[in-house]
């Protein structure tokens, strides 16, 4: 323990910095590091090498070679370049390698080496060739500046969303500048570069000289500049051998110290502690590497190899032929612990967890000392946060160890903490293994954007899914965030394996994701149809639990009519309507109307949609199906919407006609020639006696002809229509009442003997008010009803005769109700008289 | 009167909840569209909005002027028009054509049209034929549950009956099985699952679909309600075709119920305007009378009527303070009791004048003979007088209808009730009626005041099918036993019982009913179900398409109105 910090550099008086490895790389590189385009991806992420660039002393024969390693140096991919020369290479934030060409096309390769798309910087770089370009990472995604031969500068802020940003020019600019580099201020990507002794700032509208505080003087260039992963600070290198730190803002320089001369700068400021003022920047020469902060005094290392280096929020990552590094300040916590001679709480608890492994008494005085001064929590914190900050599992183990020791003495400490740090350094060893090569922090997992979500993707963008899935099982996600999404991601990449047949692809991604909630067959099946297996797709898609999520592929791969009875058995009408559509448009009409017709439930649907919008086309399928019995009712309803002229509408009755003959309806059919033959009888009715007659009924019509007085035809009319005896008398009855012609009428109940009796001949003159002509048939109503006619004309005493003598009970009591008041008095007893006599029989 | 509920009946849960939701969904909707605008109402959405939102409620979200949806040209000046609208394809056209004539005169407004409950793709696509789906946005109003009253939840879709049973359109199934999976999230799933039906078991399922998709959140929840039921209409047309004489039945059949209120006309308030009445269990005097035989009514009335003036001559003996008192807490509730009261009264006077002639009484005799099945020939003839007579078209047929399934007849009646014979497949009401014992047998008076069975509901002359069935199957808790009636239902395929077996169910929603009429329910059967409820301690819930009776089934039916 006691070189524990050997590797601890001090720089000025707050802060130390450690060096330690990442990995030893066996990636057998060929070349030096310097003879390539290099690429490394923040957070730990992949290398890329394009070995063999573009350079003139080559013959352009040779075809150059671009690997993608991981950081731990496991190859993971190589091809043959065989597109033009690269300026620039590139990771995005989904880690998407981005190469950006000399004519300004930017070619996309996925992890593995997977093409997946190209976009142009525009068209003026054609011509003028791309000189340089960078490749930035905001808020928004991941961005690409070039500048051009003509030295202006195009960019984009998100490749994601291709929106080309041509800068302004920059007054007088004749030659590239020395340098340049991107800023991202108030969510605005700015370009700032140096020419000769002058600083520029680029945004989109205009081009403005800066001057940086507090420069010294006498600077005549500037060769090389960096900002801070966060954009937030800057770092100047001038040919007077000065470096100049200050914010990005250009406001607040820091100072500037005397430095000799460079061949390469990686500035790199570390001000992640938060109580440290500390700035620092990292600056790296062939074999040199220094880290320089406000402190008069740096830190030097010695640099065997040609190495490169990679910016990181809380360190740099240095990697070589040989190894890969990690430079960062020691966190605070871990200070705390291990410098030499701490007396911090956290320093004692270790202390003591040793002792009391040792079995010595020492470990009680560590721990009352401790206790003395109530700082018992602070030093379990100490240690967990101090754990996380530690690269071996040993030394993680033994802190752990502590604290969990230290908890033991505490009442009340909330667990989380101390959960969730073992799970987490678990899942970080996990991906920092050599095989899986993913070095993060603790700081960038936990505390910034690389979330345990990000972290899975990134495991399935390596397609390391039992990795993944253990890491969900592991920390018990939900499985439709967790294990489902991974085995999605992993059928889908299954798919892809074309020298596979479709039977035990589809058969494999079954049985591992089986009912998995929230895995979407229908999402899988989209990507095998993508790669060009539709029978692949179409067996996963019987996978698919929901109808409704297997239309809409199955209609983009044309099995229209698959997709039809899915739809229907999805019982989303919706659906089945979408799918009809897309039927129409695709089939003839014939074969449309075949396969409506075999489909009862989409063919009502239509032929509702029809009725509404496509009547003809409703007509021919009715036609089509020899549906006789519609077709009629169609016509039917033709000949009332859709026929002005009386000629149109008894065509278009007789079509209707026909039609329920031929559905052997003979019912419907005689009632339609009925209605012919009473439409133009209603129309020769209108021109020889004038008068509304169309679209009556026929007994309004007959009833319309007695009130005009046209008895005669009346009768005519009745006859040729065979009106029921019975209706006719009602009919006649009725008009004549309602003419108040009483003569008539009683003429008429005279003319034979009535066939509906003589109740409704009282009933319709009491409605007229008429009681004189209602007694005249009251008398002739018949035995069974006389009583009711009688109540009806308001004879209640004779009403109550008649009933006694009927001895109806049921009339009894009907006349009974009908007593009203005093005058009915004596006929009420009379009654109740002969209820009682009855009753003693 | 009015049987209390018997002291064990389980609370019935609160339904407010999906006003509050529909209503804050309006707003946001309305919201979407922001500064003043003109809203469109088509008439049918008219009165379930203003049980949802009043005017001012509307105005508050910068509606600035309400249209109805009608034939004829809109004079709007607003700048943004949104149409609150049913996903019906002469919406579209009249969408259409407004906004063509717009793009005509060269003017540009925005436009929104909000479907309710849901939007159909064929209605998207009739402005994409007629070249405006780019220029007005959609979206839907999912709101398919009104409450009319504690326990009543109407879809409002009287069209359903017409779109499913005649013409085969199975659209509105999506939104049944949203509205069921809406109560289940709301209220808790159902541990016990029945039905009958075509339609009822495609609902079913489609309902159950949309749960196993969104699992989860709701499986933890207590179920409230232990068992649905869900029936077809076309189960039992026999019900829903006879004249209802309970007194709220009776108060929709002559007055027309529409979405929980009654327009009451001169005639009945006794004064020259007519009164628009909120008919529910918050009308106290109502609330006592909906489920009572029309022959009892009157009487309570009267009755009550005493009552209250006994109570109003208490102040005659009061001093100061008690009469202020009397003023403060008691006059206004005295107020309002004899406000409705004198209402109901009106109405019962204008029922009676209408329905105690002799037509009335001869009617229903008819009915019950031809429920009954006997005198057949004497109700043939009836009917037969009642077309001579050109009574009422509508009327006519209706007889016929009901001969025609009692008697599955083939005979002249039954030639032109054809449409009609075809919708109810072939009847075995006949047989089912014995099965089930419909009929009750009558020793002696049937004493309508203490009624013994829900064949009160029809004088004592029929056990309402519909009703009976969900008895049957409740006491069983399974269909079993009743296959012999389910083969002659002839719907062997879709009687369906589901349980899960859920002991999380306290014993409480157990006795808990939830019964989907699928095509419409009549106040007759709400009224005997409730009796039901009373006599065996359970309470029901019901949820209907729409509140339906004779004349909507017939008109329903008929072309003049689709």
């Amino acid at each position: 323990m006691d070189c524990y910090t050997a590797n601890w550099n001090p720089l000025g008086d707050s802060a130390f910095y450690r060096k330690y490895e990442l990995y030893s790389m066996d990636w057998d590189l060929k070349e030096e590091l310097r003879d390539c385009l290099v690429a490394a991806a923040p957070y730990g992420g992949p290398i890329a090498l394009l070995r063999n660039p573009w350079r003139k002393e080559k013959a352009a024969s040779v075809r150059p070679v671009l690997d993608i390693y991981s950081a731990s140096g496991v190859p993971l991919a190589s091809l043959l370049w065989k597109s033009g020369p690269v300026v620039s290479l590139g990771w995005s934030a989904e880690e998407e390698l981005l190469c950006v060409q000399e004519d300004g096309a930017v070619l996309v390769y996925g992890l593995h080496g997977d093409f997946r798309r190209h976009f142009s910087m525009g068209n003026e770089v054609l011509q003028n060739r791309v000189l340089d370009a960078r490749i930035f990472h905001t808020e928004f995604g991941s961005g690409v500046a070039i500048l051009t031969g003509a030295h202006r500068f195009t960019l984009s802020a998100n490749v994601g969303d291709l929106k080309l940003r041509r800068m302004p020019e920059v007054p007088g600019l004749q030659s590239a500048p020395s340098c340049w580099t991107t800023l991202c201020q108030d969510r605005v990507a700015h370009i700032l570069l140096a020419v000769g002794p002058d600083l520029y700032l680029l945004d989109h509208a205009a081009c403005s000289a800066v001057i940086p505080p507090g420069l010294a003087p006498g600077v005549s260039s500037f060769l090389q500049m960096a900002v801070s992963f966060t954009y937030r600070h800057l770092a100047l290198f001038t040919d007077t051998g000065y470096i100049w730190m200050g914010t990005a803002s250009l406001k607040v320089d820091v100072g500037d110290m005397a430095m000799g001369l460079v061949s390469r700068v990686c500035p790199k400021h570390m001000c992640s502690r938060p109580r440290s003022k500390e700035r620092a920047v990292v600056v790296a020469w062939e074999r040199r590497l220094m880290v320089v902060g406000d402190a008069p005094e740096s830190i030097q290392f010695v640099l065997d190899e040609d190495s490169y280096l990679v910016p990181e929020l809380d360190g740099v990552r240095i990697f070589s032929r040989s190894t890969h590094e990690f430079l960062h300040e020691v966190p605070a916590a871990s200070e705390e612990i291990f410098k030499i001679a701490s007396m911090a709480p956290g320093a004692l608890l270790l202390e003591a967890q040793k002792e009391y492994e040792k079995e010595s008494q020492k470990a009680d005085e560590y721990l009352r000392e401790i206790q003395e001064l109530g700082q018992l929590t602070q030093a379990v914190q100490q240690c967990i946060e101090a754990a996380g900050h530690e690269h071996q599992p040993e030394m993680q183990k033994s802190l752990l160890r502590a604290a969990s020791f230290g908890k033991c003495f505490l009442d009340r400490f909330p667990p989380d903490s101390f959960v969730r740090m073992c799970q987490d350094l678990r899942v970080l060893n996990a991906v920092r293994d050599y095989h899986i090569g993913i070095p993060l922090t603790y700081r960038k997992y936990r505390y910034k954007q690389l979330t345990i979500q990000v972290l899975l993707d990134r495991l399935v963008l390596r397609r390391l899914y039992p990795l993944a899935i253990q890491i969900c099982e592991y920390l018990r996600l939900p499985e439709v965030q967790g294990v489902s999404r991974i085995l999605a991601h992993w059928a889908c990449y299954k798919v892809q394996q074309k020298d596979v047949s479709d039977e035990d692809v589809a058969r494999a991604i079954n049985q591992k994701l089986g009912d998995t909630p929230g895995v979407s067959y229908s999402d899988i099946a989209a990507r095998a149809y993508g790669c060009g297996r539709t029978e692949l797709a179409i067996k996963l898609l019987e996978y698919e639990p929901r109808s409704g999520e297997q239309v809409p592929l199955l209609l983009k791969m044309k099995r229209s009519k698959l997709a039809l009875s899915k739809a229907i058995e999805s019982g989303d009408t919706d659906l089945v309507f979408t799918v009809l559509l897309h039927l129409k448009n695709e089939l003839n009409r014939g074969d449309f109307f075949m396969t409506l017709r075999n489909q009862p439930m989409a063919l009502s649907l239509y032929r509702q949609f029809c009725k509404h919008q496509e009547l003809e086309t409703l007509k021919d399928l009715y036609n089509q199906d020899d549906n006789h019995q519609e077709l009629g009712s169609f016509h039917i309803r033709a000949s009332y919407a859709a026929e002005e002229r009386i000629e149109g509408r008894v065509a278009a009755l007789q079509t209707a006609a026909d039609a329920f003959y031929k559905a052997k309806n003979e019912f419907a059919a005689k009632a339609t020639e009925d209605q012919m033959r009473l439409l133009r009888l209603q129309r020769r009715l209108e021109d020889e006696l004038g008068g509304q007659f169309l679209d009556l009924s026929l007994h309004d019509t007959v009833t319309t002809l007695i009130l005009g007085g046209h008895n005669k035809r009346a009768e005519q009319l009745a006859r040729d229509f065979r009106i029921p005896d019975k209706r006719l008398w009602w009919l006649k009855l009725t008009a004549l009442a309602d003419l108040e012609d009483w003569e008539e009428l009683e003429k008429f109940s005279k003319s034979k003997k009535s066939p509906i009796g003589y109740l409704p001949f009282v009933e319709i003159c009491m409605k007229q008010h008429n009681k004189y002509e209602a007694k005249k048939y009251a008398s002739r109503v018949g035995p069974e009803q006389k009583v009711k006619a009688l109540l009806l004309v308001g004879d209640v005493a004779q009403a109550a005769d008649v009933a006694i003598e009927h001895r109806n009970e049921a009339e009894l009591s009907l006349v009974l109700s009908h007593c009203t008041g005093a005058t009915d008095g004596a006929t009420a007893d009379k009654i109740q008289r002969a209820r009682a006599q009855a009753q003693k029989k | 009167m009015a049987f209390p509920h018997r002291p064990d009946a389980p609370e019935l849960p609160d339904f407010s909840m999906l006003k509050r939701l529909a209503r804050d969904q309006l707003i946001y909707l309305l919201e979407q569209l922001p500064g003043k605008k003109d809203l469109f109402i088509e008439a049918d959405l008219m009165s379930p909005l203003d049980r949802i939102a009043n005017v001012s409620i509307l105005k508050q979200h910068e509606v600035d002027k309400l249209y109805k949806v009608e034939n004829k040209p809109a004079l709007s000046s607003s700048e943004q028009l949104c149409f609150l609208v049913r996903p019906r394809i002469k919406n579209m056209r009249y969408i259409a054509n407004l906004v063509n004539a717009d793009k005509l005169a060269g003017r540009t407004r925005k436009y929104k049209v909000i479907f309710s409950p849901q939007k159909f793709y064929a209605c998207e696509m009739v402005l994409e034929e007629e070249g405006i789906y780019g220029d007005v946005s959609c979206d839907e109003w999912a709101f398919s549950l009104l409450p009319l009253d504690v326990d009543l939840l109407s879809m409002e879709l009287p069209e359903f009956f017409r779109d499913y049973f005649l013409e085969g359109d199975q659209r509105w199934i999506n939104t049944v099985a949203q509205a069921l999976h809406l109560l289940s999230t709301l209220y808790g799933s159902f541990p016990n699952c029945y039905g009958i039906g075509r339609c009822a078991k495609m609902s079913y399922e489609l309902w159950r679909k949309l749960e196993e998709e969104e699992d989860g959140e709701t499986k933890g929840r207590r179920p409230e309600i232990g068992h649905i039921f869900l029936l077809d209409r076309d189960m039992d047309f026999v019900t829903a075709l006879c004249s209802q004489v309970v007194y709220e039945g009776l108060v929709d059949d002559t007055f027309r119920i529409k979405c929980g209120s009654v327009d009451f006309g001169p005639e009945v308030t006794s004064s020259d305007k007519s009164l628009k009445v909120l008919l529910n269990a918050e009308d106290k005097v109502f609330n006592e009378i909906r489920n009572e035989h029309f022959s009892n009514v009157f009487g309570f009335l009267s009755q009550k009527a005493r009552n209250l003036q006994a109570q109003y001559d208490r102040r005659r003996g009061m001093d100061i303070k008690q009469m202020k008192n009397f003023v403060s807490q008691e006059l206004k509730g005295l107020k309002q009791e004899h406000r409705l009261l004198s209402l109901h009264i009106g109405a019962c006077e204008s029922i009676m004048k209408k329905k105690t002639k002799q037509d009335f009484q001869e009617l229903i005799k008819t009915e019950h003979a031809l429920l009954e099945g006997f005198s057949i020939r004497e109700s043939t003839s009836y009917i037969e007088e009642h077309i001579d007579r050109q009574v009422s078209p509508i009327e006519s047929l209706r007889l016929m209808c009901l001969l025609s399934i009692t008697e599955n007849t083939d005979k002249a009646a039954g030639k032109i009730t054809d449409a009609f014979s075809s919708l109810a497949k072939r009847s075995n009401f006949r047989a089912i009626s014995k099965k089930l014992n419909l009929i009750p047998r009558v020793d002696g008076e049937y004493d309508l005041k203490v009624p013994r069975d829900m064949a009160y509901v029809f004088s004592g002359a029929y056990v309402p099918l519909s009703c009976r069935i969900i008895e049957q199957v409740l006491e069983r808790r399974s269909w079993q036993g009743l296959d012999e009636v389910v083969r002659l239902l002839n719907c062997s395929e879709f009687a369906f019982t589901d349980m899960i077996k859920d002991d999380k169910a306290s014993s409480e929603s157990l006795r808990l009913i939830l019964v989907v009429f699928l095509g419409g329910c009549t106040f007759s059967e709400i009224s005997a179900l409730r009796f039901l409820g009373r006599e065996k301690g359970y309470r029901f819930i019901f949820l209907t398409t729409a509140v339906t009776n004779s004349a909507r089934l017939m008109e329903a039916m008929s072309e003049v109105k689709a």
